[in-house]
């Protein structure tokens, strides 16, 4: 019973969800014309569909005595593609952690500051050891990539508040 | 059929065009780039190059997706026949046949023969599209809005069941992706739905962001956790290529030609894609082939009979996706996104008010193609270099795509951090077995959707039986709800075979010598 339990957990998350953002829907402000659909009721529809797929599961998780269910018809196609090397949640938690100091930092330090000690990072999390090639392609990479964006296809990216901004500005002045 | 001629001429000069060539050559270089690599599947790569496009003509950006689009569908060969390792889910049947040549001792010619099938499906495939679209587009222009919901209701419901995992899950992804479409201001009512209050998600939730979150950001979560664990290359005797002679060709000419018609009609359903065109192909010569026996040995049927389908269900997607504005592959996805950013919806009318851009996409297929076979025969070994990058550096090279995809759109940081949350999902929809496509392509087309359904219903006094009444949008729901409960037909008969599964029958139809596996990355069928 508690793998099935496990299992349907997905599904009574998104149940809640769905039930949660039903009662936002119900708050939308609207001026209603008669005989005519509201804005509402489209998400309603996409909700009553979650809801009822999620609760569906959910029933079939807990009481279904076979765990064969309708798959799409591409299933199995890439069968023997599968990755056997153990989870590590520790990297996932490292990735995770390096992408949201990223974004926290992007705005103070800018764009190519960030963005070079973030692929450093990452890479060094990631199992890379090679320290010319991590450090020589981050911050060419980097470099290039701010200097294609800013200069060339004019793409505005943070570029960080002072001293920072003066690499961003360094770069796209060059 | 001059007209058509001469307009394709003109493509065909327009393609010449310093930038127009330059984004060719380099669409065609990063997608067997994309294709190589076990750790970027062909979607992702189109995803992370579609914020390089937003400052380019509209031509010049679909000419680079394309080119990129079309060398995916041929660039993991290499790594599929030499070292066993498919860059895409695409060439997982070439294990079977094009490795085991090279096993004999032919490499070179194993690649010789993927070369003239990717070729001469890609090229024949692009005829019936040059063809094709004109027609089908003037057909489309009788459509109304209660046509255009089925059309749309029948591409997303091919997603689902074409899909490789749990329709349930599927049908959920896709729910998700309508409601984040409907975020943002209401078109008719100007009511806001879903802001929360903040100003930003007054203009929607960008769909650029979702996908390469989603695809990109989510992708690399999951295979860190994995340690980013590619095996190492196995040193092999060549990379050269040798084409088989004009004879030998002219011996499987008819098999070359069926293949390539089964890659062109499933590249035109709405969500099948290369990779079910090669895996049905495969399994058609598997069942009914001349050398059924011996596939899975080596055979050049089992090369060619994946790689021309694979190939040509390009040709084959991009029929929809110009004249009814419903992508017919993920990738294809990516290319009506590209259309929509530079504010161009692709559609019947497509073809009178863009017809030189059109064209020009035509003609660059063909160009495409050519050029794709001419690096393919010449700069495989530094293609295949690029697999002794580690990983983790490659895959740093993917967030940094990424961030630059989420910080173009707006130049706004809420974005990059709408970004990280989508990437959380796909890494959870990868983990409990949701597939992405359908988030994606709902929250592409559910705008449209609620558009075509929304004036359906101001036009028809809420009679939501229009749908079913009209005879072009009732057929169209007849086969959308047919092709959604094929999968539940097939779970039905398979429960009256014990033992049996319906994921296994088409693999173990297509999969003649299970070997031990031996590629390098966890991929899943992306449609």
């Amino acid at each position: 019973m508690g793998a099935r339990l496990m299992a349907s957990l997905p599904y009574i998350l998104l149940l809640a969800v769905t039930a949660w953002l039903w009662s936002v829907a119900n708050t939308i402000e609207f001026d209603a014309r008669p005989g005519a659909l509201g804005p509402d009721f489209w998400p309603k529809a996409a909700l009553l569909l979650m809801g009822a797929l999620s609760a569906f599961q959910i029933a079939w998780a807990l009481m279904a005595s076979s765990d064969a269910q309708a798959v799409g018809m591409a299933a199995g196609l890439d069968e023997e593609d599968g990755d056997d090397a153990p989870r590590r949640p520790l990297l996932l938690a490292l990735g995770v952690g390096l992408t949201i100091v990223y974004a926290l930092t992007l705005d103070t330090l800018g764009f190519p500051i960030a963005t070079t000690a973030f692929l450093i990072a990452f890479m060094y999390v990631g199992g890379a050891r090679n320290h010319v090639a991590i450090w020589a392609s981050s911050l060419v990479g980097v470099a290039l990539t701010t200097a294609l964006l800013m200069r060339v296809v004019y793409v505005s990216l943070p570029r960080g508040v002072p001293p920072f901004s003066g690499l961003a500005d360094f770069i796209t002045g060059f | 059929m001059t007209d058509i001629l001469v307009q394709l001429g003109n493509g065909f000069l327009a393609c010449l065009h310093p930038t127009t060539m330059l984004m060719l050559v380099v669409g065609i270089i990063v997608g067997l780039l994309v294709g190589v690599l076990p750790g970027l599947t062909l979607v992702m790569g189109v995803v992370l190059f579609l914020p390089f496009t937003y400052k380019m003509q509209v031509t010049d950006a679909i000419v680079l997706l394309s080119a990129m689009y079309v060398s995916g569908t041929y660039g993991g060969a290499f790594t599929s026949i030499l070292f066993r390792i498919p860059g895409e889910p695409i060439h997982v049947p070439l294990l079977w046949d094009g490795y085991a040549m090279a096993r004999k001792g032919k490499p070179a010619q194993a690649l010789g023969w993927t070369l003239i099938a990717a070729f001469v499906g890609g090229l024949l495939s692009a005829v019936a599209m040059v063809l094709l679209t004109k027609p089908v587009a003037s057909f489309a222009l009788r459509f109304s809005s209660p046509e255009y919901f089925a059309i749309l209701v029948f591409g997303l419901t091919s997603v689902i069941a074409l899909g490789s995992g749990s329709l349930a899950n599927a049908l959920i992804s896709l729910a998700l992706g309508l409601l984040i479409a409907s975020v943002g201001t209401d078109a008719i009512y100007g009511a806001e739905r879903f802001t929360f209050g903040m100003p930003i998600f007054a203009d929607g939730i960008e769909f650029l962001v979702v996908m390469v979150g989603a695809y990109g950001v989510g992708e690399v979560l999951t295979r860190l956790e994995r340690g980013f664990s590619s095996k190492p290359l196995a040193a092999v005797a060549t990379t050269k290529t040798k084409l088989p002679s004009l004879g030998e060709i002219g011996a499987v000419k008819s098999m070359l030609l069926r293949s390539t018609v089964i890659g062109h009609i499933v590249g035109l359903i709405p969500g099948a894609g290369a990779t079910v065109a090669a895996f049905v192909s495969y399994g058609v010569e598997k069942q009914f082939g001349r050398k059924r026996a011996e596939m899975g040995s080596g055979v050049v049927e089992g090369i060619v009979a994946p790689q021309s389908a694979a190939t040509a269900s390009v040709g084959g997607a991009l029929i929809p996706l110009l004249a009814l504005g419903i992508p017919g592959s993920g990738a294809t996805a990516v290319i009506l996104g590209a259309f929509m950013l530079h504010g161009i919806q692709p559609g019947p009318q497509i073809m009178a008010t863009s017809s030189a851009m059109v064209y020009t996409i035509f003609a660059s297929i063909f160009i495409g193609i050519a050029v794709m076979c001419l690096m393919g025969y010449f700069a495989i070994r530094p293609l295949v270099k690029i697999l002794d990058f580690p990983e983790s550096i490659v895959s740093a090279f993917v967030m940094l795509f990424c961030f630059v995809g989420a910080l173009a759109i707006r130049s706004n940081v809420t974005d990059l951090w709408l970004m990280i949350g989508f990437g959380a999902l796909g890494y959870l929809f990868e983990r409990y077995g949701f597939p992405i496509a359908p988030l994606v392509l709902g929250v592409i087309l559910g705008p449209l959707a609620e558009e075509s359904f929304m004036n359906s219903m101001i036009s028809f006094s809420n009679d939501w039986t229009v749908f079913f009444t009209r005879p072009i949008s009732g057929t169209v729901m007849a086969l959308a709800i047919l092709t959604l409960s094929l999968p539940i037909i097939g779970l039905i008969r398979n429960r009256r075979k014990p033992g049996a599964s319906l994921a296994a029958a088409p693999a173990a139809a297509a999969e003649p010598n299970k070997a031990a596996p031996a590629t390098a990355a966890p991929r899943a069928v992306r449609p």
